[in-house]
């Protein structure tokens, strides 16, 4: 239980941990807990079509509510060993989660930095299968998407091929043609 | 109680054994004059000093040295002419609280990095290679050392007159032996060997009076440092019990680091074109020039007038330049403490990852040009004091400087200090296209180290007063 604040990171491919609590809903607390839920889905980061949640170490974030609204998981993907973040989260991420973990058993506030921790780690289960179909941090990603997007800005000026032919230039034009 | 130290003409006087509060409400008023001062302290530089470790053979001549110590040790700021000649420092490994007598509840109630020893955390750490425990200097990271003394005094001759006088009480108390002697000293200049001024960037913290250097860090909560007060989280660090013990007592982490300066400059000199360019990349591998002027608020050339001014050399943030166009995000002042430039992220809380660093030199300095190893041992003996040994200093050391990952850049280690193996880059934000350095060598080598307690003077005297068996 508490004692317990030894290492315990989840599977990890690269950078990159799996993370996933299962909680128990409050009884009676199920249509509030969508509610919450939907409530996130409107704010900003997380409406259809953003993608800045204000987290940046998290490569997504998954509430399933299930049996009967009477359990709860959250799942993602941390860069990182996020055990080392314990800390950290009662500080900042959990908060952004506040009005959903309300919801939940055991998040009575979270008075003390132990209670933050039983509550963490009473809910995390390690994976036991994670896969990963690309490497890289969210940041990574983030700025490969933004070189990317840079390079096809490239490729649609008209100059671009004669550009690309700079022997400098070859490992870009090796990737130019689809 | 002890008198009150008087106040040294450098830093604020804390007033009569309790510190003034600085604006928050703080917890508990801190109790000056039951901390050991070199933690919350600075010693007047320049200084010379001397680190020696200690073995007890006997409990009962273990208890008789912390009784001859006790009134030695000078709580509070560090006054101009310390009373023994040396402003002097003690602290226990885990080893040393056992054989000392302490009971097993209450060794069992220390956090677990310091049961387990630096040691014995070498995977962690990235003590690995040349820098793996196998290969440290004797005694450091065995059973044998028990008792850290550090004893720091403003010349040479008044610290040689210390350590005879040590010599000879030692003398009457045969049960207790030296067995690693470390002599060091801080420069005027405040640099160490790597040529930098070091020690400049620390926490304010709150309720001791030291001025706060950076106005865009509020003074960190006391408990971050001293156990038995409040800290960051809002609750207390765990405190070993009893709390006679653990109160007002902070953990030392304590390593020998080997520096390869020759290694260093001659990396820089095959890296740039110029001299000129030899001190940028040098001061882009740390977050600030040698004189200590940060890169952020002088990006361009040294600013030795900057760098010695302690009203602005601190004094700056992240935030106008989150891509690392001025400092990058892997230098090693940026990474240690990454100041603002997280915040935005909510993923850490920078606040909880602070430490008070006491470094000083050891070994003499390599003259300046060469550029070949002359064999010498040179580096620094690196001094942290802090309330979590996990999450201050093993978090800095595994997250922010041997990994990359918080800064999207995960096959990056710190530039200087990084547990690397040679193999890693160093990527340096510039218009138009950013600098990648390849193949950053390992400049420094751990030689060894430990983890230690240094309790408060009630807990020294509770020490002392340890029942035989
Ligand atoms: C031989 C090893 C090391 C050398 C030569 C070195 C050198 C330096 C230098 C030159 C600075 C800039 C001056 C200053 O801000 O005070 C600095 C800052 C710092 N270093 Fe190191 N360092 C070493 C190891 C470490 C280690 C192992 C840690 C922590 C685990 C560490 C933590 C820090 C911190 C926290 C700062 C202050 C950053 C700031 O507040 O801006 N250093 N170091």
């Amino acid at each position: 239980m508490g004692s317990d604040t030894s290492s315990r990171p989840g599977v990890s491919v690269g950078p990159t941990s799996e993370f996933s609590l299962f909680f128990h809903v409050k009884p009676g607390h199920g249509e509030a807990l969508h509610q919450a839920l939907r409530d996130l889905q409107d704010a900003p980061g997380y409406r259809p079509g953003d993608y800045e949640m204000p987290i940046a170490s998290i490569h997504e974030a998954r509430f399933v509510p299930f049996d009967d609204d009477t359990r709860l998981l959250f799942a993602t993907s941390f860069d990182g060993p996020w055990d080392a973040y314990m800390e950290d989260f009662a500080s900042k991420p959990l908060k952004l989660f506040d009005s959903i973990f309300q919801h939940v058993v055991g998040y009575e506030g979270l008075p003390s930095l132990q209670a933050v921790k039983d509550f963490i780690l009473n809910a995390q289960q390690t994976a036991g299968g994670y896969a990963r179909n690309y490497g890289g941090t969210v940041k990574q990603i983030r700025k490969a998407i933004t070189v990317n997007d840079a390079f096809q800005e490239v490729l649609d000026d008209p100059g671009a091929a004669d550009a690309l032919q700079h022997p400098a230039l070859r490992p870009l034009l090796d990737v130019a043609a689809d | 109680m002890n008198p009150p130290t008087p106040a040294s003409t450098t830093s604020a006087s804390p007033g009569a054994g309790t510190a003034e509060t600085t604006g928050a409400p703080a917890g508990p008023p801190l109790e000056i004059d039951d901390i050991q001062g070199g933690a919350l302290y600075e010693r007047p530089s320049p200084y010379v000093g001397t680190y020696l470790l200690l073995q007890i053979h006997d409990p009962a001549d273990g208890r008789e040295l912390i009784r001859r110590l006790l009134p030695l040790l000078e709580p509070g700021p560090a006054s101009a002419a310390p009373r023994s000649g040396a402003w002097l420092t003690v602290a226990f490994t885990y080893e040393g609280l056992r054989v000392l007598g302490v009971p097993e509840e209450s060794l069992d109630s220390f956090a677990p990095e310091f049961r387990e020893g630096m040691a014995a955390r070498a995977a962690e750490l990235g003590d690995v290679g040349a820098s793996s425990p196998e290969l440290w200097e004797k005694p450091l990271g065995t059973r044998d050392v028990h008792v850290a003394l550090a004893a720091l005094a403003p010349d040479a001759a008044d610290l040689e007159s210390v350590v005879a006088r040590a010599r000879h009480a030692q003398e009457e108390i045969p049960g207790v032996e030296v067995i690693w002697r470390q002599d060091c000293y801080q420069l005027p200049t405040g640099r160490t060997s790597f040529g930098f001024k070091d020690g400049i960037g620390q926490p304010a913290v709150e309720g001791v009076g030291t001025p706060t250097t950076n106005r865009g860090e509020p003074p960190i909560k006391a408990g971050e440092f001293i156990l038995g007060y409040p800290d960051e989280t809002g609750g207390l660090a765990p405190m070993p019990t009893p709390e006679v013990l653990g109160r007002n007592g902070t953990y030392i982490v304590f390593r020998k680091l080997h520096t390869r300066v020759a290694a260093f400059r001659q990396y820089l000199r095959d890296k740039a074109r110029t001299r000129e360019e030899e001190a940028l990349l040098g001061a882009k591998m740390v977050g600030r020039w040698q004189s200590g002027a940060p890169l952020v608020l002088s990006p361009d050339e040294d600013d030795p007038e900057l760098g010695s001014d302690a009203g602005r050399n601190n004094d700056f943030g992240y935030t106008s330049d989150l891509r690392g166009f001025k400092c990058p995000a892997g230098a090693h002042a940026r990474r240690a403490n990454p100041r603002d430039s997280l915040d935005h992220e909510m993923s850490v809380d920078v606040r909880l990852h602070r430490m008070i660093r006491r470094g000083t030199s050891y070994g003499p300095m390599l003259p300046d040009g060469v550029l070949e190893d002359d064999g010498e041992d040179r580096g620094i003996i690196f001094v942290f004091a802090g309330a979590h040994l996990k999450r201050q200093f093993e978090f800095v050391k595994t997250q922010w400087l041997n990994d990359g990952i918080f800064i999207g850049a995960p096959a990056e280690k710190d530039p200087l200090v990084g547990a690397t193996d040679g193999s890693g880059a160093f990527t340096i934000p510039q218009h138009p296209i950013r600098r990648r350095l390849p193949d950053v060598p390992p400049f420094v080598v751990t030689r060894g180290g430990e983890y230690c307690f240094a309790p408060g003077l009630r807990a020294l005297r509770w020490l002392a007063e340890l029942p035989e068996d």
